[in-house]
């Protein structure tokens, strides 16, 4: 059989096309979980039981990242996450004793916004943290409906469905000119500490067990979670009082999604080589037919 | 070649409604591809693509439903078209791949207005198309109703019904304009218009009924 010069552009055509579409990027998700104890990742430590509620954090990122301000907050009802509020604190009240975590992107280590963000706006940075290019936002939205800890929020026009996500990009201006995150700078009683991830580390785990000897519930959060945290909490009750998931994970549906971006490359390879095959078989049999 | 004498396989409002539905179409398959294939995902930064997505579904969708009051007879037979299945189809599937890999034409059975293959592509447009309002609206407008797993499995579910529809719309290009059996086929998108041969060959059971038809 012979292939003519059409035939074989066509094929080719349609092969750089599957090279196109190959989700090569999924390779980048999980290779930093293996240097997730590298010396060069950055990261905030956050001691809840030295956070006394003053906002100072809250008003320093809003500050820097020049956000609208509003008023000192009022515990009861405190801001929540969005596009105007990168960092908050989450309240609750214990004994008639108001308590405080200071809320904002985690910069998980397998973070599910990056894995489903599909122009690559969220990415991890190389010191750890997770980097938001806001001009590559398609405000799709996608990251703030898998993301566990429901962090990324979107202004978003109800009719149309245009929207733009904005969130805590760790200083990024900042932490790569060797200075600390605006709210750790800001922070009056160190309950946020900026450092090497790894020495942070190394200091909560020695704080945990001194805390465990009295407290069994003394946990440090972040260790571990999703391949490891860059925002970590030394927490003295069980994370849930704190309003963060116990057991943080992926959701199951952003593997699937990973496989299903397989599933549909195989399925346009398979379609294309078939009609390919198609193609020069009917015509060589149809030709032999009509010499007949 | 074309006969002289041609058999009207399409009214022209048929035609012009299969073409908006093919660009709405296209465009959904390409601002959706952008979204969900990581390796053209770039192109959707800023976020043209995705209200382009937005807008050609409303055409896509009204255009489905405005069609059904401009034509309700064609609508009607294409869902009776898409719905029944007879001895017929099974034989055709039998049949087919000898035929389409250029085996000989006389052991087709004879088709009817359309042919088994070709209902089965009206058949995905239509089930796909439900699944793609369904999870496409819910992504759309209930995003913070509904709850992120509801969000989530929308989008899988919008993606599965993605490569089904893609894979077919290859198939139904493929066949429908660059196979060496289906010659005419293209052009009777355009014109409507088919040679009695092809008819005959192609749609024997629809031929030997505008026939009958013709001749009373
Ligand atoms: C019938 C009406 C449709 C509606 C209302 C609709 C709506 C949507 C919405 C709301 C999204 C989420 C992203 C965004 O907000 O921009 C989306 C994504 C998507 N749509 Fe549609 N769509 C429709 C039809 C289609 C069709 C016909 C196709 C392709 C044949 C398609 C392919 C896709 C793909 C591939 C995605 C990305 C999914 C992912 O990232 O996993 N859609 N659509
Ligand atoms: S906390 Fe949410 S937004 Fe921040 S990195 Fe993790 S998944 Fe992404």
């Amino acid at each position: 059989m012979k292939l003519e010069r059409r035939d074989f552009l066509k094929i080719s055509a349609g092969a750089t096309g599957l090279v196109l579409l190959h989700p090569s990027n999924l390779q980048r998700v999980g290779e930093d979980a293996e240097t997730s104890a590298d010396q060069s990742k950055l990261a905030m430590l956050v001691d809840v039981s030295k956070c006394v509620g003053c906002w100072w954090c809250y008003a320093a990122c809003k500050q820097y990242n020049g956000l609208p301000q509003t008023i000192t907050p009022d515990p009861e009802e405190p801001p929540e996450l969005s596009p105007e509020t990168w960092t908050t604190l989450f309240t609750t009240r214990k004994d008639d004793k108001w308590q405080f975590r200071k809320q904002a992107c985690m910069h998980c280590t397998d973070a599910a916004c990056v894995k489903v963000c599909p122009t690559g706006a969220l990415s991890y940075n190389e010191l750890g943290f997770v980097q938001y290019e806001r001009n590559k936002c398609s405000g799709c939205g996608y990251c703030s409906e898998y993301c566990p800890f429901e962090v990324p929020q979107l202004q978003t026009n109800k009719i149309s469905g245009d929207a733009l996500m904005d969130k805590c990009t760790f200083c990024i201006d900042r932490v790569t000119n060797d200075q600390p995150t605006a709210c750790a700078e800001a922070c009056p009683t160190g309950a946020i500490k900026f450092g090497k991830r790894s020495e942070l580390l190394e200091e909560a785990n020695a704080r945990v067990e001194e805390l465990r000897k009295t407290n069994p519930d003394a946990y440090l959060y972040g260790a571990n979670e999703l391949g490891g945290l860059h925002v970590m909490y030394l927490l003295e009750e069980s994370p849930e009082v704190q309003g963060l998931p116990n057991d943080p994970q992926l959701p199951p549906a952003a593997t699937v999604h990973d496989v299903l971006q397989w599933v549909g490359v195989g399925a346009v390879g398979a379609v294309l080589a078939g009609f390919g095959l198609n193609y020069l078989v009917a015509r060589a049999r149809m030709v032999k037919e009509e010499k007949k | 070649m074309m006969e002289a004498r041609t058999v009207e396989r399409f009214k022209k409002r048929t035609i012009l409604f299969h073409w908006i539905h093919t660009a709405a179409f296209l465009l959904l398959l390409i601002t959706g591809a952008i979204l969900f294939f990581p390796g053209l995902g770039s192109a959707a930064a800023g976020g043209a693509t995705r209200i382009i997505h937005h807008i050609a579904s409303v055409v896509f969708i009204g255009g489905a439903i405005l069609y059904i009051p401009l034509n309700p007879k064609r609508a009607l037979q294409f869902v009776k078209d898409t719905l029944k299945w007879g001895k017929d189809d099974i034989d055709w599937l039998k049949a087919a791949p000898d035929y389409y890999f250029g085996g000989p034409e006389g052991k087709m059975p004879p088709q009817g207005h359309i042919n088994t293959g070709q209902k089965m592509w009206q058949a995905v447009i239509l089930g796909t198309g439900v699944v793609f309002l369904v999870t496409g609206a819910i992504m759309w407008f209930a995003r913070g109703s509904v709850s992120a797993g509801v969000f989530q499995w929308c989008m899988i579910i919008h993606g599965i019904a993605f490569i089904a529809a893609l894979a077919m719309l290859f198939v139904h290009i493929y066949l429908g304009a660059l196979h060496p059996r289906m010659s005419e086929s293209f052009r009777s998108m355009l014109s409507g218009k088919i040679s009695p041969t092809y008819a005959k060959h192609h749609y024997g059971k629809w031929y030997e009924e505008i026939s009958e038809t013709e001749n009373k």
